[in-house]
């Protein structure tokens, strides 16, 4: 990933032309071990930075620069799953085992939102798309919670869609009896609800583990998911899809501002759909 | 936390459907002809408009339309139930007074009608009030709790 996004200068291609030439076996079998690894969720902050998890790293990219920031330290065996941005840029992690945390840019650290969780079982997370205080953790067999205070208090709200919930998402679209959407990936397909948690019903025909999920938040009708490495599109709020070619194996998706839909993929690789609906290496 | 499960009627929910109901009873016995509490409290006002003008669709029992979460031949969502076994104790008084006064419309219907109708021209806002407090009794304590919560 790192080569995606650093800019080089002339002289630093001629020398890895040349490493490249005389290493190649070595440094094939070095890729497999280090880029191989999927990404695992993407994000953008309100600055336009593209965030990647993929594993147990997390890295900001923007105007060619990369930068790491160190995830929350963790018991053994947490996981680093989910980050979402809420409606006023504050960035969060969430994954079994951890919970959900939000980062404090101006301490560069980040603040655990645990306290009235029953526990860090946290599988999938999501962030109000206009309201900066409403944040929807799902912990399994013990359902959808809310907060409205950001994070502070957390409420049972539903037991959510009756399959399991692997990533969610809250969107602005249009038509909510409420304030919007919130659209389910789970092990049947994508269900939907409006935020009222009035009804979890099928988000159309699309059948599968969905993986991932994302939307565009310029016109929230456009939905995406993820199913065993193919991407899905809806463009009328998850009624009818229809499947996107990409290529390679996508595992996270997100809406960059300047760049559109950008997938991560199980390479480890970022890409992006430009005009043309072909993919692209992400250039920051 | 809130629990939210649904079940059969609690002895609390009947002990609260007695008290609204009977209360007003109690009070008409205070009062002389005429006097302000002859009218229908809001729970028994509400109870014969919503039979009037809700119980065709809804259920006389609020218990809604046969297989109201899939989309009819139509491609309309039935009318769901008012009870404990639905969602409209998720919404805020508010929200429930909107609906029934301005109607609604699912988005994704497959028509353009309002399969709710607007009642704001049948009904004052005081009677669609009422029809909200009676749809209260058909819910259990926490489930009242829960939209006591969202309304504020």
């Amino acid at each position: 990933m790192r080569t995606i996004v650093h800019s080089t200068t002339r002289a630093a291609w001629r020398l890895c032309l040349l490493t490249l030439a005389i290493l190649l076996p070595a440094l094939a079998q070095a890729q497999s071990a280090d880029d191989a690894q999927p990404v695992t969720s993407l994000t953008i902050s309100s600055s336009g930075a593209l965030l990647v998890l993929q594993g147990s790293d997390l890295f900001a990219i923007e105007g060619g620069t990369l930068t790491e920031i160190t995830l929350p330290a963790t018991n053994q065996g947490a996981q680093h799953t989910s980050l979402a941005r809420g409606a006023d840029g504050s960035i969060y992690v969430a994954g079994p085992g951890l919970g959900v945390w939000r980062y404090d840019s101006a301490g560069e650290n980040w603040q655990p939102l645990n306290d009235t969780l029953p526990d860090l079982g946290v599988t999938a997370m999501a962030a109000h798309a206009t309201q900066p205080g409403t944040l929807y953790a799902y912990l399994g067999k013990d359902g959808m919670f809310r907060s409205r205070d950001g994070g502070a208090k957390w409420v049972r709200v539903d037991s959510g869609p009756p399959e399991p919930v692997l990533a969610f998402l809250h969107s602005d679209m249009p038509g909510s009896m409420e304030s919007g959407w919130l659209f389910a990936a789970t092990t049947r397909g994508v269900s939907r609800s409006m935020d009222c948690f009035c009804f979890w019903g099928d988000a159309g025909d699309l059948r599968g583990t969905v993986s991932a999920i994302g939307y565009d938040p310029a016109a929230p009708e456009n939905v995406y998911a993820v199913i065993e490495g193919q991407l899905h599109h809806s463009a009328d709020g998850g009624e009818t899809w229809i499947s996107l070619k990409t290529p390679q194996s996508v595992t996270a998706l997100a809406f960059s501002p300047s760049q559109g839909l950008v997938v991560g993929t199980a390479n480890g690789n970022l890409l992006a759909r430009g005009g043309a609906n072909e993919w692209a290496p992400v250039h920051e | 936390m809130v629990a939210l499960t649904s079940g059969r009627l609690s002895m609390n929910k009947w002990v609260y459907l007695l008290v609204l109901v009977a209360a007003p009873v109690f009070a008409d016995a205070s009062g002389g002809p005429g006097s302000s509490e002859n009218a229908p409290s809001g729970v028994a006002q509400g109870r014969q408009i919503y039979e009037q003008y809700c119980a065709a669709c809804h259920g006389r029992q609020g218990e809604g339309a046969a297989n109201w979460k899939k989309p009819d031949e139509k491609g309309e969502i039935p009318p769901p139930p008012h009870d404990e076994t639905s969602h409209t104790w998720r919404h805020s008084d508010a929200m429930l007074f909107k609906m029934i006064a301005d109607g609604w419309r699912h988005p994704f219907n497959k028509s353009d009608r309002l399969t709710m109708p607007a009642f704001g021209k049948q009904m004052t806002a005081q009677e669609i009030q009422s029809v909200i407090d009676y749809l209260k009794t058909l819910w259990t304590e926490e489930q009242r709790d829960y939209q006591k919560t969202e309304s504020q």
